[in-house]
């Protein structure tokens, strides 16, 4: 097997004096996508702050290509081809949808090839480039939060709770374009709490339950057992 | 016509300074969410410093104008953002407000103490007053057209730096999401620090520009409010849009202008009026803007407080009457006297402490309030002649109504306002008081009463007699004001445990979720805007009583702000917390500061050190309020969460109410000095939680019992050894402890 793109080896992490993640082991190859699934509080979202440098991990090591790259702050981390969108809309609200794709023009892309990508992808970008982004609807956020994967050409993109308040049509079409950029051979990493929107596009996948993870295997695997674990069985 | 051109040039160019300032003010807020309320401080700052340059050192104009437009302003603005406001983010508006307060008195105590306030400074038109050109019957000076054309430039660079430019928009985006702003590559801290650089130059800009053509005398007071106009300008674009505000500045500029050219000058009206306009502007913005919509979310920030129950709040009422007694038994007549003067400071606090702690409202201006109180009670309140005079129980009970109601006509338009708008509009009500109200020293004739509100520019406020109580006696007005200050304690904290007081908390926490529950927003800010003008108005009469004689000086706008500030230093939640802040603001800075002068003057070798010493006490205290972006739930929530863990340490308690009955029989005996006490008093408290602290870790490593071992802690194998050997478990036992049983 080839040597992982981002990997998690005992990770912990916390909030104060509460500890969050108790040691979470994690590898995403190249080229594929892994699903990181788990109900509500399991650490999900702080195991994506920790891997987009946005939260210290207080033990463990985070590597990217096998390099420790403990405490590194988010821009270089986005510098070095980690693009994270965070969890409920990765916009900002206040600046014109064509504002928001030269912001994300920080890690090196060029505004046009930005914008070309970013309308050809989603015409409605296009149409409403000189709109602020807080008045789009949700799903147009999160396309313009997607287009920031799709212009600055990554190595590894993170995506924390894309299907957070939309409507299950746009949840599958979003994932569709997820499932695009992967065949294209980009890394994704998903955290979502609906495992049947993204288990289809999957490649693997692990549960996460209490800031451990408690499974890893393929798709399949993980579906069977889900029920027990999200019910507390 | 020729005249009507003239004026118009005038306020035209007025307009273009406000709008550089305005500007500057805007471009700060909109990059990191802080109001400057230190952006007249900065100004005046660079202004100083250019005098300095050009008239002490005689620089040439050309180096005097880089060096503080090219290195002063900007350096300036990249400190305040490295030192102060970086850690700002996540905390609530009052202490954003605070922060930047404390910055404006700091700066302006310091530039009193480089630049002695009693000498004439002054500063010329560029290319001298004399330089002008003729336009049309028009005379313009070069100065003038300097000003318009920096504006409009400034105005053009600006629109393009916020839309035509990534690190524009990198900023506008820091605002809102620094977090997203570094997922994207870039670092918002870089972004804000480069905003606060430009807008401190802004500022310095509008100084330099501002003073020559407002007569060219150098005031730091003036000079910091002069830029404090410019706020009406920003609220003009809601802070956020420049063209907007370059309009708003044009206007202001403008209507001043003309109603000094075109409304009568006879009398102190006219004069007032332009003095106070921009504030008055300013309340109409807000008020006719329209506003934010309720916000959703509960507003988390890093602000905790208690709440003490009625039970605690009265013993500590009790404690308090009690030690201020025993405390005024050491104090002669003059300590007396100053100490009741604190004590009706802590009073107008409580206001505060009702109105921000409680409810999450802002007021800037607790003192006009007070004014308010004090000007009716004057003159519906007071008995008898000269020395016999003295104020009746009506009086004083009639100004606290006014108050109120004046409260809550302040409130009534702003009701709608939130944060930083509602401070901004009570600030604009506190100077339109203190410029219009009291310098009104002219006489009226409403419905056939002939008076005058503010007769010869002060009002001597004779000491309150209730029945037999008569307020002359120093003891017993500083005992009258300690139970007056106890029985308002102990009702709020019995008004914070009603429901009312809950319904208050729920309105801070969230005005929308409120509403959503049925409540009525606007009953209760109303009401709690009237409860705390009402105390406001109580504290204000019996501080003027404390002072004698009252003048404008006693209510100014930046004498609220340091009470303010003191009071969020020491916990705006707490009833504490607002007798000390009240305490430290009436007496404390005023007592040392005093203190270091008596002595400059009676140690002539080390007069120079004394003086420093006294200044530094009144930059001190505005440092401490700098600090308040650390610690934004004052140092009472502190000091009280310190005794609380002293529970457990009965001795050490003891111990320490030992050595201040010690401490207060050799004073009382005259073996140490009253000074000598207070500090030795100030460091027993101090210290006793750090001794006990210390006391309670060494009982807390005796004692974890054997069961919690391993719960707080990592479980490693040298515990499991332990754990087995005393439990004499064999697997161990053989080993000699070492070995991990498989």
């Amino acid at each position: 097997m080839t040597e992982p793109l981002l990997e998690l080896s005992g990770v912990k992490a916390g909030y104060g004096a509460i500890e969050v993640l108790h040691g979470v082991d994690l590898a995403l190859r190249p080229g594929t996508l892994l699903a990181l699934l788990g109900p509500n509080g399991g650490g999900k979202s702080t195991a994506m702050r920790v891997i987009a440098g946005l939260h210290p991990a207080t033990g463990g090591e985070v590597r990217y290509a096998g390099r420790t790259v403990n405490g590194i702050s988010a821009q270089d981390a986005a510098r070095l081809g980690i693009c994270s969108i965070p969890e409920g809309r990765g916009v900002f609200p206040n600046l014109t949808v064509r504002e928001n794709l030269w912001a994300a023009t920080g890690t090196g892309a060029r505004l046009k090839d930005m914008e070309e990508k970013a309308y050809g992808r989603f015409p409605i970008l296009g149409k409403r480039r000189d709109q602020l982004a807080g008045s789009l609807s949700g799903g147009e956020q999160q396309m313009l939060a997607l287009s920031r994967a799709l212009g600055t050409d990554p190595a590894v993109l993170l995506l924390d709770e894309l299907s957070m308040g939309l409507a299950p049509k746009i949840v599958s079409e979003m994932y569709e374009t997820v499932a695009e950029l992967v065949a294209g051979g980009l890394s994704v990493l998903v955290a979502e709490q609906f495992a049947r929107a993204v288990l289809p596009i999957a490649d693997s996948a692990a549960l996460m339950l209490h800031g451990r993870i408690a499974a890893t295997g393929t798709p399949d695997e993980i579906e069977d057992r889900l029920a027990g674990d999200y019910l507390g069985g | 016509m020729t005249t009507f051109l003239t004026y118009t040039v005038l306020g035209l160019v007025l307009g273009a300074v406000y709008s550089i300032a305005a500007s500057g003010l805007v471009l700060t807020y909109n990059t990191s969410g802080i109001f400057n309320f230190a952006h007249g401080a900065q100004a005046m700052f660079g202004t100083f410093l250019y005098w300095h340059f050009t008239q002490v050192w005689n620089w040439p104009t050309w180096l005097g104008l880089i060096a503080v437009i090219g290195v002063a302003g900007p350096v300036m603005g990249a400190a305040l953002h490295a030192l102060i406001m970086k850690g700002l983010r996540g905390t609530a508006d009052v202490t954003k407000i605070i922060v930047t307060v404390a910055v404006l008195l700091g700066t302006v105590y310091l530039a009193q103490w480089i630049w002695n306030p009693d000498e004439a400074r002054t500063i010329d038109m560029f290319f001298g007053a004399g330089a002008k050109v003729t336009l049309a019957g028009v005379t313009v000076r070069y100065h003038e057209i300097v000003c318009l054309v920096a504006a409009v430039a400034i105005a053009a660079l600006l629109r393009v730096l916020f839309t035509r430019s990534r690190a524009g928009v990198v900023m506008r985006g820091s605002v809102d999401d620094p977090d997203l702003l570094r997922l994207n590559g870039h670092d918002p801290e870089r972004a804000a620090m480069l905003s606060w650089a430009l807008g401190s130059t802004l500022a310095v800009l509008a100084g330099v520009l501002v003073v020559p053509i407002s007569g060219g005398a150098m005031d730091a007071n003036m000079l910091t409010l002069l830029v404090i106009d410019a706020f009406a300008a920003a609220m003009f674009g809601r802070l956020r849009s420049l063209p907007r505000t370059f309009a708003g500045a044009m206007v202001l500029g403008l209507t001043v202008t003309y109603v000094l050219a075109y409304l009568p000058s006879a009398g102190t009206f006219t004069g007032n009026l332009r003095v106070s306009l921009p504030m008055i502007i300013l309340f109409v913005v807000l008020v006719v803007l329209p506003q934010d919509r309720l916000r959703g979310a509960a507003v988390r920030t890093r602000e905790r407080y208690r709440v003490p129950s009625v039970r605690s709040a009265a013993v500590w009422g009790a404690v308090l009457i009690a030690v201020v007694y025993l405390y005024s038994l050491l104090l002669p007549d003059a300590g007396v006297t100053a100490f009741a003067l604190g004590m009706t400071f802590a009073i107008v606090a409580l206001s505060l402490t009702v109105l921000t702690g409680y409810a999450g409202e802002l007021n800037l201006a607790p003192l006009s309030f007070g004014a308010i109180g004090t000007i009716v009670a004057f003159h519906f309140g007071v008995t008898g002649e000269g020395l016999a005079a003295r104020l009746n129980v009506q009086g004083v009970l009639l100004g606290v109504l006014v108050a109120a109601v004046v409260g809550g006509l302040v409130a009534l338009p702003a009701l709608r306002l939130r944060g930083l708008y509602l401070a901004l509009a009570t600030m604009a009500f506190g100077v339109f008081l203190s410029n219009m109200v009291l310098r009104d020293t002219t006489e009226h004739e409403w419905f056939g009463q002939r008076f005058t509100i503010f007769p010869d520019g002060s009002l001597v406020i004779p000491p309150l007699k209730a029945g037999p109580l008569d307020l002359r006696d120093g003891t017993a007005f500083l005992m009258t004001a300690t139970v007056l200050f106890a029985l308002l304690g102990i009702g709020l904290a019995a008004l914070r445990n009603s429901g009312y007081g809950r319904r208050l908390a729920a309105m801070k926490d969230s005005p929308a979720a409120t509403a959503m529950l049925g409540q009525s927003l606007v009953r209760l800010k109303l009401s709690v805007f009237m409860i705390s003008a009402g105390i406001a108005g109580l504290g204000g009469v019996l501080m003027s009583s404390a002072h004698g004689t009252v003048s404008q000086e006693t209510f100014t706008i930046t004498g609220s702000l340091a009470l303010l500030m003191l009071v969020v230093v020491a916990g705006i939640g707490y009833i504490s917390g607002a007798l000390f802040g009240g305490l430290i603001a009436g007496v404390g800075s005023a007592v040392l500061v005093s203190t270091f002068n008596d002595l400059a003057l009676e140690h002539e070798s080390m007069s120079s050190l004394y003086t420093a010493v006294g200044q530094l006490v009144l930059v001190g205290t505005a440092l401490v309020g700098m600090g308040v972006g650390r610690n934004p739930s004052g140092f009472v929530h502190d000091v009280a969460e310190a005794y609380r863990s002293l529970r457990a340490a009965k001795p050490v308690l003891y111990g320490g109410g030992a050595a201040g009955a010690v401490l207060y029989v050799l004073a009382l005996t005259d073996v140490i000095g009253t000074w000598t006490f207070a500090i030795a008093a100030l460091c027993v408290l101090m210290l006793l939680p750090v001794i006990g602290k210390s006391v309670l870790e060494e009982k807390g490593r005796r004692e974890t019992p054997l069961e919690l071992l391993g719960i707080d802690e990592p479980y490693t194998d040298e515990l499991r050894a332990r754990l087995d050997r005393e439990l004499g478990l064999p697997a161990t036992v053989r080993k000699g402890g070492a070995g991990v049983p498989a």
